[in-house]
């Protein structure tokens, strides 16, 4: 169908539902906006002072744990939003025109918000009290975290239009995501494991975002760029997978709604 | 100027003999796809519709319950897809489908207001100037920051109107929106409406009211189990309606 709607109004639509969803989240709340700052901050404070203090571990242990359990929650909160997401405002998308795709995009920003902040928490933290971070450091970093979201989308974008059919979706993916914070070297240490069996571990992109971003943080090590353009080709590869399905799917999952 | 083609649109639904939505209905039922496949049926919405509206004028289409008015107005917009055959807008589009639709209660008329109207397809810059003048078309500017959720259903819906015909561009879509509303507040919805046809938008508008149908459309048709019975002027149209209404 031929419709000259503008696409002027996108960036606006997104900031505007972002902004929204952002505004809701936390109204009425004791803390109100600051929840934004203080949950990441506040978990980063008590992990960390669990982990070292009273558990008396070894600091790298701790960054490493934190690391990863952050990274980790990113992803688990930021996927079941998204799956949800289609569905969550069907009352928009059966009423109204406009890209299926933005609610997609806009699902996550909430999970989004927070993995930033604290990424320039735990930065800070590590550039204060343990040593400094190189611009190469930073950046590596900053370009895990872009690259875990590229991932993250393409999970949405297939997961939203895959829910509308099978509507236990999003109990599967509960599952794999309980089971993959087990699978992922999380709370142990990725040496335990033989490496004959690392490459299936590597095969859920968790485990590669979270150990590459402790390789740069913790240890200040960088992966060789061999490395950086697996994990960039991986993650394009399940952005490509995601969109095509969505594509695919997306304009007939409104009759579904 | 055609401002809106519609060609040959069919639209069914498929309706299984058992409604399976989870993987795991899929797999517990995995010896049966073939019999439960076989043993749908197709539910035949819309047959063969066609027929077109010009720019700046404006068209009505009537029907029944059920005989496709709704799922007609949602394949125009770009909601559904066609089974079969096309649609073709010259103009963007607004869907008024539904009043309020995006609203959060938890947020207060101004945000309302750049939520609606943003998913409406109004730009922030539009945004920015048009909120004055949404607020006084509702006479709510003393209620701006007021949370939505401490509306009545009233000052809700006079909200609802003001940021749908602020949002007006080429061809507006209206269905059954002027159903609701005290007879003050319909009047001024009815005039602005007027004055939405006097500046050469183009209207499709969907209406079981005869009476409007009467009044505003140039043309309109009658859809009946979706196919197109007859197709006249308004009034035309709208006394052929009752007539199919009461058997006269």
């Amino acid at each position: 169908m031929m419709n000259h709607k503008t696409s002027a109004y996108l960036p606006g639509l997104i900031w505007t539902l972002v902004r929204t969803d952002f505004k809701t989240r936390y109204h009425g709340t004791l803390g109100g906006y600051l929840w934004a700052l203080a949950k990441p901050l506040t978990m980063f404070a008590v992990l960390y002072g669990v982990f070292s203090v009273i558990f008396t571990m070894d600091t790298f242990y701790a960054l490493n744990l934190i690391v990863g359990l952050f990274l980790y929650d990113f992803f688990s909160e930021a996927t079941r939003t998204g799956v949800l997401s289609l569905h969550a405002k069907a009352f928009l998308l059966t009423k109204t025109k406009f890209p299926s795709w933005v609610v997609a995009l806009t699902s996550v920003s909430s999970a989004l918000i927070t993995v930033v902040i604290f990424s320039i928490a735990v930065s800070g933290y590590i550039a204060v009290f343990k040593r400094p971070l190189s611009f190469l450091q930073i950046g590596c970093f900053s370009l895990y975290v872009f690259l875990f979201l590229v991932i993250i989308m393409g999970i949405v974008l297939a997961g939203s239009v895959l829910f509308l059919r099978y509507r236990d979706m999003n109990q599967i993916w509960d599952l794999m995501l309980q089971a993959g914070f087990f699978f992922t070297p999380i709370i142990y240490p990725m040496d335990i494991v033989p490496h004959k069996f690392h490459f299936i571990m590597y095969a859920w992109m968790p485990t590669v975002v979270i150990q590459f971003s402790r390789s740069v943080l913790v240890r200040g090590d960088i992966p060789s760029l061999t490395a950086h353009l697996m994990l960039a080709g991986s993650a394009g590869i399940v952005f490509l997978t995601g969109a095509v399905l969505f594509w695919r799917l997306a304009p007939r999952s409104m009759e579904r709604l | 100027m055609v401002a809106l083609e519609a060609h040959e649109i069919h639209k069914s639904f498929f309706i299984p003999a058992t409604r399976m939505d989870t993987v795991r209905e899929y797999m517990l039922n995995i010896f049966k796809w073939k019999h439960l496949f076989r043993n749908h049926r197709q539910l035949s919405v819309l047959s063969g519709v066609s027929f077109f509206v010009e720019e700046g004028e404006t068209v009505g289409i009537m029907g029944r319950n059920g005989c496709g008015k709704s799922t007609l107005l949602k394949i125009i917009t770009g909601i559904y897809q066609p089974d079969r055959g096309t649609v073709q807008c010259a103009l963007p589009i607004t869907p008024i489908l539904e009043l309020g639709v995006g609203w959060n209660p938890e947020l207060d008329a101004i945000d309302n207001i750049y939520l609606l109207g943003a998913v409406m397809g109004l730009t922030l810059r539009e945004l920015k100037t048009a909120t004055d003048e949404i607020l006084e078309f509702a006479e709510l500017r003393e209620f701006a920051r007021l949370e939505l959720k401490h509306y009545s259903s009233g000052m809700a819906m006079r909200l609802a109107y003001a940021v749908a015909f602020r949002a007006v561009r080429g061809l507006l879509i209206v269905d059954e929106v002027f159903a609701v509303g005290d007879m003050e507040f319909k009047e001024r919805c009815y005039r602005r409406l007027e004055e939405i046809r006097r500046e050469g938008h183009t209207v499709l508008m969907v209406s079981h009211n005869f009476v409007d149908i009467g009044r505003f459309c140039d043309r309109a048709i009658l859809l009946d189990n979706g196919v197109i019975v007859q197709e006249g002027s308004g009034p035309e149209i709208a006394d052929a309606y009752v007539h199919s209404l009461t058997g006269g």
